[in-house]
């Protein structure tokens, strides 16, 4: 039959392309994996260890590489979305071949750890980091840090014009300027961090106003940072990392630099990333091994030198680049504490009516 | 004219076939109902609720305008490209079908970084006059964008139908006194109806599941409520998603009562089709498919062209190198390739019994078969991939032999796409004349005969045009090749969105231009072997 042709000729061209794949292991790793460690790669014992990543490739996969090249241990990740990968694993539950989860945001964390998901972190690894980066039930340990920053376009904000807190952003000068992240779950977890502080009113108040002053939605941080570039909107609030990226790639032709709020603002809170092992590990050894690779001096200086984040363990400094460090850091509200707390955030932020602006 | 009403009884051995097909796509519906029980949802409570009210409401407004506005451009592109002498009509049959694989997560930030203010395009809109491009958002955005991403769902299946449509009928209608207008809406419409609502109706479920474009545009529908719901309140994303899926199911079902009147040709393939000239119509013809294109596939081009070559620069000048290799990039390819070839073929081969069984025959099983297959689609493909993980733990020894295969992820992708091929084969189906059946069977012919010599050949432009759907659709699907996919078996798709989520905008882009370069090739592919059968 001629007209199946095509799909037949189709069919060998996948069949032929599947066979001249295949990988080679190599003994001594290149690239930005090399940085982490340059030694030679340790020969396995089978040891393995399954990864449900939050985090993506590009950042994360040269930490792997160089883990699995030191230790012999083998690594398999699935590479996602947090809050997807969190759903997965409630589907998965107690048979889930995941060892490790790797969350960009506390809330799929919280997720997990209020339907008892997560197993205990090994006390040594927890030590690595200051206490309020680390879980008091033992369920999670932060390894990176990104701060929430303002992006402003640099051609419709001047510098007095800054604002020095997020309470300054409900006033008039303000009408129409601002975009907020407010269904991303970096901002979930910032608004629930900011009603933990302040209380849930004056949490409330201050995004009923923003609503009132015509503040923008956009759906997430890097959306933000790309319409301050081109000038759509004035000023956003946003991980500090994105504007890096940004800048990494596009140079002077992007047009909106970082603003930090003032020294202990709310608007400059220090979001971590978690990593947490499963109740379901049967692999708890290497869970730890890599949670704490994830927190040796490399890894953490690797984080904060190539991928703009905050390193939080190790004595590694910030990278010069990155604007100071205050006080408020969201590892120092307890998940357990807040029960509910991204629940309620949640709704309020639906009643708020921010979506439709 | 024959008129097809089925009135045979229906084999039981395809009756069976197709309830074991139905029951195959059913996993990802009873799933949601399950998890609805188990979550104690209450979809009907919440259906009195304003906060559900109103993006529904939004849900189906968009859901209807661009349905309206895909169906009306999806086939005037069909019809001008098919049967006029406009200019690089083949080209155009190449790259029409293109918009359909943008992932529309990147595909809409990619319009946005073109069209709107201070983006790529602003010294082309200076250049002709127009200070300041108007802000492509809300309602009016995602309108635009959701047009120019889904009717190749309509502009396929009817090119595929006119193809197939023999001229003789409008030619004589011409010798009668017709113009070409009074020909089209005489003597084609009645033929093509049955393609141009098989593909509105994906339209229609397709904007009512969209996620990614919506939220870029910043419209609050039912799917924004969803997603924001998945962790902070279960039960209330999984009744709203039941919502959408039964509002899918009275959607098809109202589809099927009208669509029962497909007239089969009274001859087929006895002449070639018509050609009409365009004549002093030719420049405004070749100016709206030019602009349509020039939206649709050129607008979100010229962003990932820009972010993939800014790459690539930056790495010959020694700035930060990329954090892609190209082994990483061809291995996506490949194994983007390869799960959408057979996810698209077994999607065929999959709907092909439901559709005789819908077509040739009067029967309650095709019927309920064909609106599950179809509805499957308006669900957001993440509920898909739980549903798939959800049954296949819950299957003993044949979850496990599943469990993390490559067969799982071509059947979730079958599941997901199926409805894409289900219309167009049914239309293929019923337009083969009873006849040709009955004259073969007078004379000797079985059936598998019968099947080989007289169906497929007189279905393939259809079926085709079904494999290049489902194809297309399956190399940009997202979430079920993250959840559900072996693990270490990367997608163009996967990786683009990895690199996005991060902002690493040189990779996706140059994977993106992979992505379409490929299925650029696939589409020529399909319509240049498809033109040596004419």
């Amino acid at each position: 039959m001629r007209c199946m042709r095509p799909l037949v000729s189709v069919l060998a061209l996948v069949l032929f392309a599947s066979a001249c794949g295949g990988n080679t292991t190599e003994r001594v790793l290149e690239g930005t994996a090399a940085d982490i460690f340059s030694g030679t790669c340790a020969t396995g014992e089978g040891q393995e260890v399954t990864i449900y990543s939050g985090r993506t490739e590009n950042l994360i996969e040269p930490v792997l590489d160089a883990f699995s090249c030191e230790t012999g241990i083998d690594v398999a990740v699935r590479w996602g979305d947090s809050t997807q990968l969190a759903l997965l694993l409630d589907e998965e539950g107690d048979r889930t071949p995941a060892d490790i989860f790797l969350s960009r945001s506390p809330g799929p964390v919280g997720f997990l750890e209020a339907r008892g998901l997560l197993g205990t972190i090994d006390d040594a690894v927890l030590g690595l980091v200051a206490e309020e980066n680390s879980s008091a039930t033992g369920s999670w340990v932060g390894f990176s840090g990104r701060k929430r920053v303002a992006v402003y376009n640099l051609d419709a904000v001047t510098e007095q014009e800054l604002p020095e807190s997020i309470f300054d952003l409900t006033s008039e000068p303000w009408r129409g300027r601002v975009a907020l992240p407010a269904t991303n779950g970096s901002f979930v977890d910032w608004f629930t961090v900011f009603r933990d502080q302040f209380g849930t009113d004056v949490a409330t108040q201050w995004l009923d106003e923003m609503v009132a002053n015509d503040a923008k939605y956009y759906p997430n941080n890097r959306s933000i940072v790309e319409a301050a570039g081109r000038g759509e909107v004035d000023l956003g609030l946003v991980n500090h990392y994105y504007n890096y990226q940004e800048v990494a790639a596009a140079g002077d032709a992007h047009r909106a630099l970082n603003h930090d709020f003032g020294d202990g603002d709310i608007g400059s809170l220090l979001v971590i990333t978690a990593a947490t092992i499963t109740r379901a590990s049967e692999n708890t050894n290497e869970a730890n091994q890599l949670l704490g690779y994830l927190l040796s001096e490399p890894v953490q200086r690797y984080f904060t030198e190539e991928t703009f984040e905050y390193p939080l363990a190790a004595g590694v400094p910030a990278a010069e680049a990155l604007p100071a460090l205050t006080a408020l850091e969201i590892g120092s509200v307890d998940f357990d504490a807040l029960g509910g707390g991204f629940e309620e955030t949640t709704r309020i932020i639906e009643a708020s009516g921010i979506a439709n602006q | 004219m024959t008129s097809t009403m089925p009135t045979q009884k229906a084999p039981p051995a395809l009756r069976g076939v197709s309830l074991v097909l139905a029951a195959a796509f059913s996993f990802p519906g009873l799933y949601l109902i399950w998890r609805n029980i188990s979550t104690g949802a209450d979809p009907l409570g919440l259906l009195t609720s304003q906060r559900t009210l109103a993006p529904l409401w939004r849900t189906l407004k968009l859901a209807v305008t661009v349905s309206l506005s895909a169906a009306i451009i999806g086939t005037a592109l069909a019809w001008l490209t098919m049967r006029t002498d406009i200019p690089l009509r083949r080209t155009w049959r190449t790259v029409l079908p293109l918009p359909l694989v943008f992932p529309t997560f990147i595909g809409a930030a990619a319009f946005i970084r073109t069209l709107n203010p201070g983006g790529l395009a602003n010294g082309l809109f200076n250049s002709i006059g127009i200070e300041q491009a108007p802000e492509l958002r809300g309602f009016f955005g995602a309108w635009f964008v959701l047009t120019l991403f889904t009717y190749p769902y309509v502009y396929l299946p009817v090119a595929a139908r006119l193809q197939r449509l023999p001229g003789s009928l409008e030619e004589s209608a011409r010798v009668l006194g017709d113009s070409a207008i009074q020909s089209f809406r005489r003597i084609v419409l009645p033929q093509i109806a049955g393609a141009v609502a098989a593909g509105t109706l994906l339209v229609f479920l397709y904007t009512i599941s969209d996620f990614g474009a919506v939220q870029l545009m910043r419209y609050d529908t039912l799917t924004r409520a969803i997603e924001t719901n998945y962790l902070a309140q279960p039960a209330v994303a999984f009744a709203l998603s039941l919502l959408l899926l039964v509002l899918a199911a009275a959607v098809v079902s109202g589809e099927r009562m009208l669509g029962r009147r497909t007239i089969a040709p009274a001859t087929a393939r006895s002449t070639r089709p018509v050609n009409y000239r365009l004549g002093r119509w030719k420049p405004a013809a070749a100016g709206f498919v030019l602009l349509v294109g020039a939206l649709g596939v050129g607008a979100p081009m010229v962003a990932l062209i820009d972010w993939a070559s800014e790459g690539l620069l930056r790495a010959s000048r020694n700035g930060r190198p990329l954090a892609i290799s190209s082994d990483k990039v061809v291995e996506a390819a490949r194994n983007t390739l390869e799960s959408s070839v057979l996810a698209a073929l077994v999607a065929v081969l999959a709907v092909l019994p439901i559709a005789f069984l819908v077509g040739r025959y009067r029967s309650r099983i095709g019927s309920v078969s064909h609106a599950i297959v179809i509805a499957t689609f308006a669900l957001p493909g993440i509920l898909i991939a739980l549903a798939l993980r959800f049954w296949t733990l819950r299957s003993g020894f044949a979850g496990d032999l599943l469990f993390d295969s490559k067969a799982l992820l071509i059947f979730a992708y079958v599941v997901r796409f199926g409805s894409l091929a289900m219309g167009i084969t049914l239309v293929a189906v019923q337009t083969v004349p009873d006849r040709f059946h009955d004259v073969a069977a007078t004379l000797g012919a079985n059936r598998i005969r019968r099947l080989r010599t007289i169906d497929l050949p007189l279905m393939a432009p259809g079926l085709l045009a079904a494999v290049g759907l489902v194809l297309l659709s399956t190399m940009k699907e997202l979430p079920i090749s993250l959840i559900i996919a072996p693990l270490g078996y990367p997608t163009l798709t996967t990786r683009i969105f990895g690199s996005f989520e991060d902002a690493f905008v040189a990779e996706a882009g140059i994977m993106a231009v992979v992505l379409v370069a490929m299925s650029a090739t696939l589409s020529w592919f399909l319509v240049l072997r498809r033109a040596e059968h004419r």
